[in-house]
């Protein structure tokens, strides 16, 4: 009885935070997508993210959370809700995003100490852009056919990816990423918690840090988001049928255009009869 | 029969030195309307956590005692079943509808607690609460009274036999109010609900409750009969409770032997009609808030159009060729009902909004022409919601900001008198948002004049606090007197209308209805129809008894009414 | 450096948050009553996941022109707002117009322009797809059709709440930052130097802003998920009883099997023109 209760409230507050979360980080990225970036010669400066935000909760409260409902709230309030959902492929970006987060929020077992909550911002932002840089050149070198023959993309794939990696983690990632997490946790810290009527995270009421099934659990996960990544741009194994199909036959198109006019045909005149009984009903 | 029943109630929060619930016992009857009043920080919200089984199933904490709401206990059911029994709808409501359309939130938990009739439910509950016919309509298009009575809908469809309802009017105009409370009368008579509200309006409890409880330090003081409770008017006094005006007045009548000591002082305007029969009023030397001149006009609207964009359908209009001038030294009133354009005209003076034609001066100039960060030494804005203001993390850093950032040379010293002036130098250190309502209120007036602004505007300084926090506010507006020469006011608060204003500025319909002083507006009555505004309860019953007569406070009613 | 101070004015003046708001509620509310918001979301998400998946695996160019067309007119037939719009337009233009210039400087020649024109047209194509689902979708319509396919409840929720608590966390934030608008005093822009410090203080106070906008946004949450729990979201989560309750109003008519057959009539025709020519 005890411990159901106590569990109920945990599973209460996680949800707080998994709102919470979601609601501002949300509400960042709507802005991120629409503040143009900054095109200098070939370097993009881009107000990249304001992972901050999801960072220095989940330094603050349950990681997993936090970090769940950033990734969430990116999805929803950016993707889904200004048009821009790319399909399977924003399955990388919630798991790479939730992975650097979570982890970050796991290192800092006490959020007073500022060198932590510092190396532990870095780390996750670093984190979160190397992988997604990894499935970026996967994804281009997957999606455009021959990658190696045509001149000179190989190279700039890499040349650009590389750069914007290093150009993101620099700019974004101290900028965006380290300095305000730096300022925000220890100001934040004894003050939100009441709001949520939580207790302050303490040395003692810390999560157990990084530990190697976290570190296995964050793998598998990127592997899965780099397979969704190129499951959604090139799956050329798994489509056997498309060669065949691309090249069709004649005879095999006009089938296709003939059942298509007929199932139409049909199902206009269903349709039709269909209307015509409600009206005779009503 | 009682529906609830409490022994020996203790709670507190975890991590908090003394119980904020201390050893409660009470009886509540089936079908009672009860009023729980007491001061900030009593514990009232708490106490009704306490009902609906939120404390103690998700708001850990110590929980000693017995609690039975309608034959259940609560430490033994859930809060599912709970919910069932008794409906909750907060102070803060609006964060409590969590859909997007009206019938989707009104049905929302009967669908969540798998009830195959959950649309004939939220229905049923849309059309108890006056929201029949809104069923499609998104929730940004309610206004803020509607919004209330949808979190009522949401609550009555699960037709609990317990509705709770913390400070449902708060925020509401007097029209909107009166919708609220007529519908929870309906409830109650026709549909046999109990109901318990938290409120600190003792006129509507006066109007409308059948018992009243008075929390003390986390006990429970008494639980009496409405009328009885009401003429306690002392014990009140004490916990920062306001009786009617009616009942103070009567009540200082009795303490100078002008009405007999063993009558039953009045609580309603109604009973006063009998009690104050044997006075007659006698027009002596009052004279109404004038001023002095009329200085030169300071903000001045010309022609002025705006409207919102609408998700849907037509843009809503909110002034349509609107002409005024505010003048130097003006304490205005800006009155009128939710969405009469209120806290729109103060946004265009600042220069937030763009009028769509006309223009609005401020000192001669178009405000659109001056950068808002210029405008800031000439004019203020304190906005309804103080927590918006607190953009740092310490009320002093707070009132600094705007100092610092136009590098004011004695900044420091400048903030430390301010604190000091709004009492705030204890907690100077403290983020503002973690402050009580009167502490809140007061740091962001302190913010809204530290740049020796020529006019503040002050959007609803009164809303949501006690009395005490109230009448400590009134006199910080009457301090600051020497600081800016112009003050506007928009607000519901009648009370302070009168007392403070020298000229009220009625809105309706995105039109100046009527523009005077008080004697001008509140002497006509078609005004306040038209605009659902209503004058202080003192008024109204000097009125009654003699309709030459315009006493706007108590005070005034006193001198006023004299023995034949 | 003209473009640069047009640009900070663009984004301080006319794309004010009220104008956001509006544009994105608009998005989702202001056109349920076009075709596409009237189709049963399921029969929606199956034809997206068609035209958002298939052309990735195409080269055929009249096949990803026929694609395209197709998605064009869906998009016009959705309403879909503005503001949209032009993010899709920016958004392809920056994803492959940009790598183009890049191969283009590494020595890339007209062998770079097919590839690259047709990545174009497959980007373009995806993103209409998904922009007339996902804006052209009532979002209650949408999370009950992606709840049919089996994702999480919790994501169907979050998508009906988003856009319940945008309003207000829009309201709030535009207030904080008025805030520092009338109190602040940015640095004086104009110059070069002016405009590169009035962005970067712009860009400080909207990250300060953060601040107070969380501690008043956990004020909310805190009212929020009481109120869940109240009205036994949590109870529903784990109830398939409620499940079914919600989506029993889902129902495929026939014009969603009509639009289906529409578009793969027309998917019919591009292979047999392809076959042809």
């Amino acid at each position: 009885m005890e411990f159901a209760k106590r569990q109920t409230a945990t599973q209460s507050q996680k949800l707080m935070i998994f709102v919470l979360s979601m609601a501002l980080y949300g509400l960042a990225t709507l802005f991120t997508e629409l503040i143009p970036s900054f095109q200098a010669g070939i370097v993009e400066f881009s107000v990249e993210f304001f992972l901050f935000i999801p960072l220095s909760l989940a330094m603050l409260f349950d990681p997993l959370s936090a970090a769940l409902g950033a990734a969430t709230g990116e999805l929803v309030f950016s993707e889904i809700m200004l048009g821009q959902f790319g399909g399977l492929g924003e399955l990388e970006k919630f798991l790479t995003v939730t992975i650097g987060v979570y982890l970050a929020g796991r290192m800092v077992s006490d959020p007073r100490n500022r060198r932590m909550v510092g190396i532990a911002a870095f780390t996750g932002t670093g984190l979160q852009l190397l992988m997604s840089m990894l499935v970026d050149i996967f994804k281009v070198q997957f999606a455009v056919e021959d990658f190696e023959a045509v001149a000179g993309l190989p190279e700039s794939v890499f040349a650009t990816e590389g750069f914007a990696f290093l150009n993101d983690l620099l700019f974004s990632g101290v900028l965006f990423c380290l300095l305000p997490t730096l300022y925000l946790v220890p100001k934040l810290y004894g003050k939100i918690e009441p709001l949520l009527g939580m207790r302050p995270r303490d040395g003692k009421t810390g999560f157990g840090g990084v530990n190697v099934k976290i570190v296995v659990g964050a793998c598998v996960a990127f592997a899965a988001a780099a397979g969704a990544e190129l499951l959604a741009t090139s799956g050329i194994s798994l489509f056997e049928w498309e060669a065949g199909w691309a090249g069709s036959s004649t005879a095999l198109a006009v089938g296709m255009v003939a059942a298509a006019v007929i199932v139409v045909i049909a199902l206009l005149v269903l349709k039709a009869r269909a209307e015509k009984g409600e009206t005779v009903q009503k | 029969m009682n529906i609830i029943e409490i022994e020996n109630l203790t709670f507190s929060y975890p991590a908090a030195g003394k119980p904020i619930l201390n050893n409660i016992s009470l009886q509540v009857e089936r079908g009672d309307f009860l009023a729980i009043v007491g001061n900030n920080g009593c514990g009232k919200s708490t106490f009704c956590k306490v009902l609906n089984g939120l404390i103690p199933h998700f708001i850990s904490g110590d929980f000693e005692g017995k609690v039975l709401v309608d034959g259940l206990n609560t430490l033994e059911s859930d809060v599912g079943t709970l919910a069932c029994k008794a409906g909750y709808v907060y102070q803060d409501f609006e964060n409590q509808i969590v859909r997007p359309t009206v019938l989707d939130d009104a049905s929302f938990a009967c669908l969540n607690y798998a009830m195959p009739d959950y649309r004939e439910r939220g229905k049923e509950a849309l059309t108890l609460c006056g929201l029949y016919g809104r069923e499609d309509d998104y929730i940004c298009q309610l206004s803020g009274g509607q919004t209330h009575l949808l979190a009522l809908a949401g609550a009555v469809s699960l037709r609990p036999d317990i509705l709770i309802l913390d400070e449902p009017i708060a925020q509401l105009d007097p029209g909107h109010a009166d919708r609220i409370y007529g519908v929870l009368r309906t409830l109650n008579e026709k549909h046999g609900k109990t109901i318990i509200v938290i409120e600190h309006h003792t006129e509507y409890i006066a109007d409308y409750c059948k018992h009243v409880m008075l929390m003390r330090e986390g006990g429970v003081a008494w639980k009496l009969p409405v009328r009885e409770a009401l003429r306690r008017v002392e014990e009140l006094r004490e916990c920062n409770i306001f009786p009617p005006q009616v009942t103070l007045a009567a009540h200082q009548m009795q303490r100078e032997k002008r009405i007999p000591a063993q009558r039953p002082l009045p609580t309603t305007v109604q009973e006063g009609k009998e009690a104050f029969c044997h006075l007659s009023y006698h027009a002596a030397a009052r004279r109404d808030k004038v001023r002095q001149t009329a200085g030169k006009a300071v903000v001045s609207f010309e022609h002025v159009s705006v409207s919102y964009r609408s998700v849907k359908g037509t843009d809503r209009v909110v002034f349509d060729g609107l002409d005024l001038e505010i003048c130097r030294g003006d304490r205005l009133a800006l009155i009128g009902s939710n969405g009469a354009g209120k806290s729109t005209m103060m946004k265009l003076m600042v220069g937030l909004l763009r009028p769509e034609t006309g223009t609005v001066m401020l000192d001669g100039e178009d405000v659109r022409k001056q950068k808002p960060e210029e405008l800031s030494q000439k004019i203020s804005l304190v906005y309804q919601n103080p927590e918006e203001m607190f953009i740092k993390d310490t009320v002093a850093a707070d009132i600094a900001y705007a100092m610092q950032a136009r590098n004011i040379k004695d900044y420091t010293k400048r903030t430390e008198r301010l604190l000091d002036r709004f009492h705030l130098t204890d907690f100077k250190d403290r983020d503002g948002r973690l402050l009580s309502g009167g502490q809140m209120r007061r740091a962001s007036l302190a913010i809204g004049v530290a740049l020796h602004p020529g006019i503040l505007l002050l959007d609803e300084p009164t809303a949501n606090l006690d009395i005490a926090t109230r009448k400590e506010i009134m006199r910080t507006l009457s301090e600051m007197e020497e600081i800016t020469e112009t003050v506007v006011i928009a607000t519901h608060d009648m009370q302070l209308v009168c007392e403070w204003a020298n000229r009220i500025v009625v809105l309706c319909g995105g039109k100046v209805i009527a523009d005077g002083t008080r004697d001008e507006i509140f002497k006509d009555r078609t005004v306040a129809k038209t605009a659902g505004i209503r004058p202080p309860e003192i008024f109204s019953m000097g009125q009654v008894l003699d309709n030459r007569a315009l006493c706007y406070t108590v005070d005034e009613f006193l001198q006023g009414f004299r023995e034949v | 450096m003209k473009t640069k101070k047009k640009l900070s004015e663009t984004i301080y003046d006319k794309f004010s948050i009220d104008f956001l708001r509006n544009q994105v509620l608009k998005n989702a509310y202001g056109n349920d009553d076009t075709v596409i918001a009237k189709l049963d979301p399921r029969i929606l998400l199956v034809w997206y996941l068609f035209i958002g998946l298939v052309p990735w695996f195409v080269d055929d160019i009249w096949f990803l022109m026929a694609c395209f067309l197709l998605v064009m007119v869906t998009t016009k037939l959705a309403r879909v707002a503005g503001l949209v719009l032009l993010l899709f337009v920016v958004g392809v233009f920056t994803q492959t117009g940009y790598l183009f210039v890049v191969s283009l400087f590494f020595g890339g020649d007209a062998s770079t322009v097919i590839p690259l024109l047709i990545l174009t047209l497959k980007v373009a194509t995806c993103s209409l797809a998904s922009i007339t689902v996902f804006s052209g979708l009532d979002p209650d319509r949408l999370s009950n059709g992606l709840m049919w396919y089996g994702c999480p409840e919790r994501l169907s929720f979050s998508i009906s709440y988003a856009y319940r608590i945008l309003p207000m966390l829009m309201e709030e934030f535009q207030n904080i930052l008025l805030s520092y608008r009338l109190r602040g005093n940015p640095p004086a822009s104009g110059t070069l130097v002016g405009n590169v410090r009035y962005l970067c203080y712009q860009v400080n106070i909207v990250m300060h802003s953060f601040y107070p906008l969380m501690l008043n946004t956990a004020k909310r949450s805190r009212t929020t998920v009481e109120a869940l729990e109240i009205k036994g979201y949590r109870y529903a989560a784990v109830n398939r009883e409620v499940k079914k309750m919600k989506l029993s109003t889902l129902k495929v008519t026939y014009t969603d099997l009509l639009f289906l057959a529409v578009s793969f009539l027309w998917i019919a025709l591009s292979v047999l023109a392809s076959a042809l020519f």
